[in-house]
């Protein structure tokens, strides 16, 4: 479920990383905040344990395919969000640098789409709110599996936003989403069951284990229930709402919003190929006959396409940044208020 | 200087289940003396180890270290004075480079940046070590490991040093090479192991453990010659006094 | 992810003779990102105005003595993971754009290719990052950029024992295969996580064991760094700047059509 840099434009990545450098900044404070040396060590081995934990296999249950635990959900139950944020930050630092995974600028999406949802939405708003007192195996599978879920279709719909917003992919934004959020459906299943096994285990082999940790990293007094659940679920369905409203349209929206930063760069696009060519092979007649156009006219088929790739309207104003705009906008908004919730219920 | 004594009292702890790990030991190293810790398996070595770094609390008993008895308050001054290897070395290089773990105790102390280089430079000289200092840690060999993990704990100028189980996993190489570390050290040595052979070539004077309490305590010679003794807390004498090669 | 690069488990990376000769993190930091901006900045359909970025790579393998041919290793590996994003784009986008020889080839080939480019060049700068320089000196780098200490702290100790506990990882799968059926055992997901469960004991008991090492050695709370950065301006800030402006000529000048019209003798 990583972001690529390759389907990122420099604003969306841009955009993210602000808000990455935001969450990483306040979590810091957070925990400058509540000062606790042995925190040091454990929040280093436990994020070197992400890694190596990832490297068990296991095989899928029905499918016969294998996949691996993601591990963000285990984090917060035993460091709490602001804890486990900063060691997803640094294991999702570590995958880009040495593992490829995702790219420096899509780090700052990555960072938001799978340490924000999991930390900051999941762990507070559902786990704790099922199996955060008296844990017994049914609560922590519900729990584990609804957190993990929903943690993931938030971030695979913000992937989805992210790289319609971007305009590089040719995906349409039903397609798009008709293809993420089911397969993270499934993942999410995945992800609750294993770590529903983990937690089960570290709880009958040393329940102190749970109960230190939810003693040092418990929020407690959240009162705005309502308002919290509402504002998960409204993200939710936002999501669906967005589908639904983007579908209603023509194709149009998506050649439009897909169509921009393609437009200006078309005078002249292959004359770096054609100049490598050129100089492998002798100059031939066959040269002049890549006619390279300068203008839309010279091809006919081309030209009765280029009115489509031309759109008259600067799309970036119209429908992608509205939609990109107002979602990111929502999401930090979010963010935002449940951060300040989050702080001020601690009191 | 003879204020570098280790006096340990009637020293108590139990686990929180209830397991008595120490039963009252006593016992007293002066100034310079090489003394090696032996005991069966849960005989409350290691436990004893913890509970002299200020790392459990002793449920009674007092550990006096030249002069200041160990308590909430003076632990850290404590852990100036007494150095502490413990089993595994990974545990205790954490730094990026053998030359940042080795500066980490002095950088705590609060040394300034050249005094905390000298220190780190003759540390890892004493220990032989040198050539490694802007290693990775995770690059070391089991041998190199220990050896730093020694002068991480060298660097800070400690009255006594103790170890726990310093020569497991060394090939014979390595542990001749701590063996000798071991000799040429001036401070105050008391080296928790299951080899024995070690302790009769670097420890003059033994301890033994046995059930959380203080079984013997004398010339080494002496005790692994004590046949009932070593039988009765199940161990064995060193190899080389067994005369079977 | 859980894509094993097996060089991992001995990092040769970075190689600590000649560290003085190379620029300082942050420079190298800076110019990563000022990379991967000009690549992701070019329009989806360009191609032949990213080629001049290949330079990159190659300029940076040839200066400061990394393996071009272990870059182009690690490099494509990722490659089937950037044709798979990429790859929905023919499907989607049809309409030609352009004739090469008679054959019309469409948009969504072209920006096809143009993603698999992007992925290239953007992998490829950040394995330069690491194969130039070793991690905790990047980890400084981050430090004197501002990065919260705490963050930096992390990063370090998750490295340091990142090879360690997958090693205990690798042998607990090993284990469970000595003892399983089949050729190409499988681990079941129950079983899966008791292993992780059992992981995770051993991390933690190595969390306190870790914390009780650095009690004794005077820990406090705060970790003292010795190492300083030293950023010279005539060859940091040199660095740094040329590599900027290059990058700017390369997203604003079309280089390649320049060229071609060299070669053609326009």
């Amino acid at each position: 479920m990583h972001m690529a840099d390759a389907l990122l434009s420099p604003a969306v990545g841009g955009t993210m990383w602000a808000v990455a450098a935001g969450l990483t900044a306040y979590s810091a404070k957070k925990l400058k905040d509540s000062p606790d040396e042995s925190r040091v060590p454990l929040m280093g081995v436990l994020g070197a344990f992400i890694f190596a934990a990832q490297m068990i296999n296991f095989s899928i249950p029905v499918t016969g395919s294998s996949g691996h635990i993601g591990g963000g959900m285990i984090l917060a139950i035993l460091l709490g969000p602001y804890a486990a944020f900063l060691v997803l930050v640094s294991v999702l630092t570590v995958q880009a640098l040495f593992f490829a995974d995702g790219g420096l600028l899509a780090l700052g999406c990555n960072i938001f789409n799978m340490g924000f949802f999991p930390c900051f939405i999941a762990y507070p708003f559902i786990y704790l709110k099922i199996a955060g007192q008296n844990p017994t195996r049914k609560k922590i599978l519900l729990a584990a599996t609804l957190s993990a879920v929903i943690g993931l279709q938030l971030g695979a719909f913000s992937v989805v936003l992210e790289t319609m917003a971007s305009g590089i992919s040719e995906l349409p934004f039903k397609t798009f989403v008709l293809l993420m959020q089911p397969i993270h459906l499934a993942i999410g299943f995945i992800e609750g069951l294993i770590t529903t096994a983990v937690v089960t285990f570290v709880w009958q082999a040393r329940p102190e284990v749970l109960e230190a940790s939810s003693r040092k990293t418990g929020l407690r007094g959240i009162s705005m229930k309502k308002v919290l659940t509402g504002l998960a679920l409204a993200a939710v369905v936002t999501g669906g709402v967005f589908s639904w409203f983007a579908s209603s349209y023509p194709d149009g929206l998506e050649w439009s919003m897909a169509r921009t930063s393609g437009s200006e760069e078309l005078e002249a696009p292959e004359g770096g190929i054609h100049a490598i060519l050129s100089s492998l092979q002798e100059k031939s007649a066959f040269l002049p006959d890549y006619g390279f156009r300068k203008a839309p006219a010279n091809e006919t088929e081309t030209a009765m396409e280029e009115p489509a790739h031309w759109p008259a309207v600067d799309p970036g104003t119209s429908v992608s940044g509205l939609v990109g705009g107002g979602l990111t906008l929502l999401l930090a908004g979010m963010a935002g208020i449940l951060l300040r919730r989050l702080s001020s219920g601690r009191n | 200087m003879s204020h570098h004594f280790l006096d340990v009292a009637d020293l108590c702890f139990a686990y929180p289940d209830g397991t008595e790990a120490l039963n009252g030991v006593s016992f007293r190293l002066e100034h310079g003396e090489a003394v090696g810790l032996v005991g069966a398996n849960g005989a409350g070595k290691s436990t004893m180890l913890l509970a002299l770094a200020g790392l459990v609390l002793p449920s009674g008993g007092t550990v006096n270290v030249g002069g200041t008895i160990l308590a909430k308050n003076t632990v850290g001054e404590i852990r100036k004075r007494m150095g502490f290897v413990f089993q595994d070395p990974e545990d205790q290089l954490f730094m990026p480079t053998v030359f940042d773990d080795v500066a980490f105790g002095p950088l705590n102390q609060g040394l300034s940046l050249p005094e905390v280089s000298s220190r780190v430079r003759e540390s890892l000289e004493g220990v032989g070590a040198a050539h490694l200092s802007e290693r990775p840690t995770y690059r070391l060999s089991g041998g190199e490991k220990r050896a730093v993990a020694i002068a991480t704990v060298l660097s800070m100028l400690p009255d006594i040093l103790v170890m726990d189980e310093p020569s497991s996993g060394l090939d014979p190489k390595g542990r001749r090479l701590l063996i000798e570390l071991l000799k040429k050290f001036t401070h105050t040595r008391l080296v928790a192991t299951h080899d024995l052979d070690l302790v009769m070539e670097a420890c003059p004077r033994t301890i033994v453990l046995h059930e959380g309490k203080v079984a013997a305590d004398g010339p080494s010679r002496e005790i692994f010659e004590n046949a009932e003794l070593l039988e009765r807390c199940h161990l064995e004498p060193p190899l080389c006094m067994q005369g079977k090669c | 992810m859980g894509r094993v690069d097996p060089s991992l488990f001995s990092p040769s990376y970075a190689q600590g003779s000649g560290q003085s000769n190379r620029p300082d993190p942050r420079a190298f930091w800076i110019v990563t990102f000022a990379f991967v901006l000009t690549v992701t900045s070019f329009g989806k359909y360009e191609i032949s105005r990213l080629t001049p970025l290949f330079f990159y790579p190659v300029a940076i393998t040839t200066l400061y003595g990394v393996s071009a041919r272990s870059l182009l290793r690690k490099a494509l590996f990722v490659l089937p993971f950037a044709l798979f994003v990429g790859l929905f784009n023919p499907l989607f986008d049809r309409q030609a754009l352009l004739v090469v020889g008679g054959y019309a080839i469409s948009g969504g080939w072209v920006s096809f290719f143009s993603i698999t480019m992007r992925s290239l060049l953007a992998v490829t700068s950040a394995i330069l990052l690491v194969m130039t320089t070793p991690f905790d000196r990047l980890c400084l780098g981050l430090e004197k950029m501002r990065v919260p200490r705490v963050l930096v702290t992390q990063l370090q100790f998750l490295y340091r024992y990142m090879f360690l506990l997958r090693g205990e990882a690798l042998r607990m799968v090993r284990a469970h295969d000595l003892r399983a059926q089949g050729n190409k055992p499988k681990i079941a997901l129950s079983t899966a996580g008791s292993m992780i469960g059992l992981l995770l004991l051993r991390a933690l008991d190595r969390a306190t064991r870790v914390h009780r090492a650095m009690l004794v050695r005077g820990f406090d709370g705060e970790v003292r760094v010795l190492q300083p950065l030293g950023f010279s301006w005539s060859r940091d800030g040199v660095f740094t700047l040329a590599w900027i402006l290059f990058f700017a000529l390369v997203r604003f000048v079309n280089l390649p059509e320049w060229l071609f019209g060299w070669v053609v003798g326009k």
